[in-house]
């Protein structure tokens, strides 16, 4: 498959993408504005900071889709890059601070084996789920760096 | 033999023509992601993406080790232990050590070795090694600096020019560094300005630790009156002290990976620093406010100073202990503060009053000092101008906040 | 010695083993720091200072830097240079050629300039400045054995002969 296609499958597929971020993020920024909380099976939109996240989330949007035209180009390549890296602070800092708060226990200094389990239980915060789908930037960090060090070679 | 400044730019330009060639710049991921991150339409949602994260790292790593474990050790381990152990229940030694005797947590017992221990170790030591390990890797990668430039930037938008925003970035840390750190700047009148406003309305660590932790929902409001204070304050002094401010040049280093030692090293300094500087003030602050409690001077002072703290500030009174350990530590302060019982908007200005009202002593032996670098004459004014500018802010400001409250109508 | 935010700091702590605060931050170092580092068998004094563009000061940590040149007239100068920045580095430099130093320069970040494409022909510029050249990466360690192994190959180079070497000035 030649690097055309695959950038064309990233583009499309960043679009797509961005457009359920950004959803993501109005919502929860309506939802942050309004006091209120959402919560659709296994996923939650509630919690502190809730109108931040949304906002971030928005702008995060809004970097993939104006990433779309021209996509090859370096600048934008790093507007997903950026686009990306702020789902990954959203997620990231969940995640450490689930990791923090499974361990201390109501009462006693170390908390129950079930109450660990328990603090990794869904529902989740949209942004553990786009999480994953955000990594594939990471393959089109090395297929540029691939495409450009190529480039310099037949020099 | 001498160069001039011309003949040596032209050696340069000769030596360099030899010696140095370029290859085929390539622009890199790297620089295009510098590039949005001090554009303003890019940068300033990646900023709070950043600062986002700083909030709830610094939450849930200072939430670990606060309520997780110091909480339980100090509540219900080491206060129960220390009241029954200690002798002469009652007695002002006890008091000042232990504190009241009825208290069932570490909070308000406001003893040296219960509230003084517990907020130093327990609530402002998590703190701050969340908050400078954040802001050294922050530092490290280079993104600092480039968080200043498009600071900068917006500012220059809405027509504030020559704020040193690298200094007031580093005051966030200690004031201490960020006062040193106006020496950069060219004039004077910056120097002077900066380092007064820098040490009246910008918090330092220790003071933002403790406030997320104890009182998080209204730190957002806090910050928002400091910054406000500090812009429109350095406004009117920048056209009242004569002078220039001219433009500050900022070198923008580039993006590099934190070296993981030399983020340990300079955690590791910051941390002994608040050990060695910071714990004997903190516990010094607790044993002064408890002797002036029992022998009945913070009453009397309390009773001295209650029309200008009820009816300019429109804060309770009791916040007069909490304002004299806040000339050693604000850190102290502020949990002080938070056990006193009072509404939300009379805590907010409180913080706020405590923020204000005088630099710590660590930061107002370096102001004198930094005054003293240009002679008497200089120790005089830093001296003078910073009292008097500090006084006008306390009571200006200190007002305006609770006429905002009562225009507000919840005063 | 060297402009600001170069890594002064950075290959001080490498040769004294000091614990100096460095950044990736202008303006980090505002006063001198002394440390000693074991050359030959001897303890040598060596001494940080804040950066600095040139020798007339604009502001009060560079006015420390000169200072401190003009206190310690036996003294051989590191002169740090960020080699993605060589033209501003090399004039500082110059300067202080022209004042008589012993002078070795330290061609810092060299990693930065390799990756920005940037490649500096060290003997030849060893060559025309008539004073030792080395590469460094402050940060990494690289290249810091021999900046301190040629430490003592430093000294006082001519102004005019450095001019010769360059091929005359325009008149």
């Amino acid at each position: 498959m030649g690097n055309e296609v695959k950038f064309m499958i990233g583009r499309i597929y960043f679009a797509i993408f961005g457009l359920v971020v950004l959803g993501i993020g109005i919502l929860e920024i309506l939802l942050g504005l309004t006091g209120r909380s959402f919560e659709w099976g296994i996923m939650e939109m509630s919690g502190e900071f809730l109108l931040w996240r949304g906002l971030i989330l928005f702008f995060a949007g809004a970097f993939y889709l104006s990433s779309i035209k021209n996509f090859t180009d370096i600048h934008q390549l790093a507007k997903v890059v950026m686009g990306s890296v702020m789902i990954w602070i959203i997620a990231g800092v969940k995640i450490f601070s689930m990791i923090l708060e499974s361990i201390p226990g109501e009462e006693g200094w170390l908390n129950t084996f079930e109450g660990f389990l328990e603090s990794y239980s869904a529902p989740y915060i949209p942004s553990l789920f786009l999480l994953p789908f955000s990594l594939v930037v990471l393959y089109y960090i090395r297929l540029s760096g691939e495409m450009s060090k190529g480039g310099g070679d037949e020099r | 033999m001498k160069l001039t400044v011309d003949e040596r730019w032209d050696l340069i330009d000769k030596i360099t023509k030899q010696v140095v060639k370029y290859g085929e710049y390539k622009y890199t991921l790297k620089d295009a992601i510098a590039e949005l991150t001090v554009k303003p339409l890019t940068g300033i949602p990646i900023a709070i993406a950043v600062l986002y994260g700083f909030w709830a790292f610094f939450g849930a790593f200072a939430g670990f080790f606060t309520d997780g474990f110091f909480v339980k050790l100090f509540d219900n381990h080491w206060l129960p232990w220390l009241q029954g152990v200690f002798p002469g229940k009652g007695g002002w030694l006890y008091y000042i050590f232990v504190g009241d005797p009825k208290a069932d947590n570490c909070f308000e017992a406001f003893g040296v070795l219960t509230s003084g221990l517990f907020v130093a170790i327990g609530v402002v030591l998590p703190a701050i090694i969340a908050f400078y390990l954040f802001l050294i890797i922050l530092e490290d990668s280079g993104y600092l600096p480039r968080l200043a430039v498009l600071i900068d930037t917006v500012l220059h938008k809405i027509g504030l020019h020559g704020f040193a925003v690298v200094p007031m970035i580093l005051s966030l840390g200690c004031n201490v560094p960020a006062v040193v750190a106006t020496r950069t700047l060219e004039t004077k009148k910056q120097r002077f300005m900066m380092a007064t406003l820098l040490a009246i309305f910008i918090p330092c660590g220790a003071q933002l630790g403790i406030m997320l932790e104890v009182i998080p929902e209204y730190v957002g409001l806090v910050m928002i009156y400091l910054l406000a204070g500090f812009f429109i304050f350095g406004f009117i002094l920048n056209k009242l002290i004569p002078g220039r401010s001219p433009e500050i040049l900022l070198d923008i280093p580039p993006y590099q990976m934190p070296i993981a030692r030399n983020v340990r090293r300079k955690l590791w300094a910051r941390v002994k620093s608040f050990f060695t500087v910071a714990v004997p003030f903190v516990l010094l602050g607790v044993v002064i406010v408890n002797i002036m409690y029992l022998t009945g001077f913070l009453d009397w002072l309390a009773n001295l100073l209650e029309p200008i703290l009820c009816g300019w500030f429109g804060v309770p009174k009791e916040t007069v202990g909490p304002l004299i350990a806040a000339f050693l530590r604000k850190d102290l302060a502020v949990a002080q503060l938070s056990a006193i019982e009072m509404t939300t908007y009379q805590l907010v200005t409180s913080v706020v009053l405590v923020s204000l009202y005088f630099p710590c002593v660590a930061t107002f032996a370096m102001l004198i000092k930094e005054g003293r670098e240009e002679g008497l004459k200089g120790v005089l004014q830093y001296l003078f101008g910073s009292l008097l500018a500090l006084i006008t802010v306390v009571f200006l400001w200190g007002g305006l906040v609770h006429l905002i409250w009562i225009i507000l109508g919840v005063a | 010695m060297g402009n600001p935010n170069v890594g002064k700091s950075a290959i001080f702590n490498r040769l004294a083993g000091a614990k100096v605060m460095e950044s990736n931050y202008p303006g980090t170092t505002v006063d001198y720091t002394k440390g000693y580092m074991r050359l030959e068998n001897k303890d040598i004094e060596i001494i940080d200072v804040p950066g600095t563009f040139s020798l007339e000061p604009k502001d009060k940590a560079e006015e420390v830097a000169v200072k401190m040149l003009k206190e310690n007239k036996d003294a051989v100068i590191i002169c740090v240079i960020d080699s993605t920045k060589l033209e501003r580095g090399l004039y500082l430099a110059l300067e202080i050629i022209e004042e008589g130093y012993p002078v070795i320069i330290a061609l810092n970040m060299w990693d930065i300039a390799k990756d920005k494409n940037i490649w500096i022909n060290i003997e030849k510029l060893e060559n025309i400045l008539g004073v030792p050249v080395v590469a460094t990466v402050a940060v990494s360690g690289e290249g810091i054995k021999e900046l301190v192994s040629k430490i003592k190959e430093a000294s006082p180079a001519n102004i005019e002969r450095i001019v010769e070497r360059a091929g005359g000035l325009e008149k």
